[in-house]
């Protein structure tokens, strides 16, 4: 009798032990993971690069600055160079020139008809979230200006379906949509064609997407109304 | 009999056991061995930090030079020079501007993820934010700022982590505050349209507010200008 009692305590005792051991194992592998994860930290050395990438802007426009001043100040006729140059280079920003440059061409189009397919051609549509992304894509990997099917993307530009038509600019759009964005070609198709990134992405919808690098391209103006 | 089966039993339970132990005990190894060590993540995100401030003190030196170099330029023959290059960077977004718009206000969702429930679906995300900026420029807003940043042309709108990164990686979080000039009846209509975005992220529980405002400021773009690829065409 007293056998048998002892023979439960000590498994009783052996099963608290284990369960412990269990929970505390299962604690650290749920903790270990989020608090140094890998993504992380890589993450950061990316932020770190492109505020980098900012900082030369701003220290390039910083002596751009101090130059056009000492010209100012030489006379009136620097001076007007001077402010030439800074009038030159708002109107590029604000899109109100031409601009040429290395950058990459995308093309965007819907797939033809698919022969003996019972679906709908138009269940693949390209969608106007499709391309705001691509230009989204485009300004993060750099890009200094951009335009689609000849329409400079401004400031104050919407891509937004009326009817059955996609609206840019208010000018209407056809497909195929012939995306331009002018900057480092190499990192501009790069973001694009990314693993995982918005291209395969795209192309998983079943939209048919080019990337082409170019040496020289040349995004036109925004037509001021 | 009996009381060997009970044994037989005892022993499979065991060991079974002691298979999971050690195979847990050995993948919690190789969690703690394949993933970075505190200190390099901690110290990057100093230097992180650190350029941030960097960048900060820069722009105010690029501030105090456009400010130096308009001043420098105030002889009469320059007026009409001056006054091209004003409006240019009003369109070019870097001078503040107001006068009458809405203010949208958004929170992410103050449901709690039920377990099992992808949590991702109850924050905003970079694309929420795109389709709600769209919306505004669509409806005809002449200016848009998030939590203060001025959007313009080349603004991108990205997710990292639980926040937002917007013009080259300034860090914004919510809630988010979204000022547009514009005429404040089609603004806030456009988005409160009936399927419109708002009901849209209202599936999702996230909180939504629109506000017409008789004035709200858009502060100036607080970037550089500077071009590396780009030429203008002759």
């Amino acid at each position: 009798m007293t056998s048998k009692t002892t023979g439960y305590i000590s498994i009783m005792l052996v099963a608290l032990i284990l369960g412990l051991m269990l929970a505390v194992q299962y604690r650290v592998v749920n903790r270990a993971p989020t608090v140094i994860s890998t993504d992380r930290a890589k993450e950061i050395a990316d932020e770190i690069k492109q505020i980098d990438r900012d900082r030369e802007a701003l220290h390039k426009e910083i002596s751009d600055l101090i130059y056009k001043l000492e010209q100012v100040n030489q006379g009136k006729n620097e001076a007007i160079n001077a402010l030439h140059n800074e009038l030159e280079k708002t109107r590029m920003a604000a899109g109100l020139l031409t601009v040429t440059g290395p950058g990459v061409e995308v093309i965007l189009d819907n797939p033809g008809e698919r022969k003996g397919s019972w679906l709908q051609s138009d269940v693949f549509i390209i969608s106007a979230e499709d391309l705001l992304k691509v230009v989204n894509e485009l300004w993060g990997g750099g890009a200094e200006a951009t335009s689609i099917n000849s329409q400079r993307i401004i400031s104050t530009t919407e891509i937004r379906f009326a009817g059955p038509f996609l609206n840019i600019n208010t000018v209407r759009v056809v497909p195929p949509y012939q995306i331009l964005a002018v900057g480092d070609a190499d990192a501009l198709a790069g973001v694009l064609e990314l693993p995982g990134g918005l291209a395969e992405f795209l192309r998983s919808l079943g939209i048919e997407v080019t990337v082409e690098k170019h040496q020289d391209l040349t995004v036109p103006a925004y037509t001021e109304s | 009999m009996r009381f060997k089966s009970y044994y037989w039993i005892l022993v499979f339970v065991g060991l079974v056991m002691g298979i999971i132990l050690t195979m847990q005990f050995r993948v919690t190894q190789e969690i703690t061995k394949s993933s970075p060590s505190l200190e390099r993540t901690m110290a990057l995100s100093q230097e992180l930090e650190e350029n941030r401030k960097d960048r900060e003190k820069l722009k105010l030196q690029v501030y105090e030079l456009r400010d130096r170099l308009d001043q420098a330029v105030t002889v009469p023959e320059l007026g009409k020079l001056k006054e091209e290059l004003d409006r240019v960077r009003g369109l070019a977004g870097m001078t503040d501007i107001n006068g009458p718009g809405v203010k949208v206000t958004l929170n992410d969702s103050p449901n709690v993820p039920q377990p099992g429930q992808d949590p991702n679906i109850f924050v905003l995300h970079d694309e929420d934010l795109l389709i709600l900026l769209n919306e505004l420029k669509a409806a005809g807003a002449n200016a848009i700022a998030i939590n203060e940043h001025r959007i313009i042309s080349t603004t991108e709108v990205r997710c990292i982590g639980p926040t937002i990164l917007i013009n080259k990686n300034q860090r914004i979080s919510p809630p988010f505050i979204i000022s547009a000039l514009g005429n404040p009846d089609t603004l806030a209509n456009s988005l409160k349209m009936k399927s419109g975005v708002l009901d849209l992220l209202q599936v999702y529980g996230i909180q939504a507010d629109v506000k017409k405002m008789n004035e709200v400021t858009i502060p100036a773009y607080s970037g550089t200008l500077a071009f590396n690829h780009a030429k203008p065409k002759q």
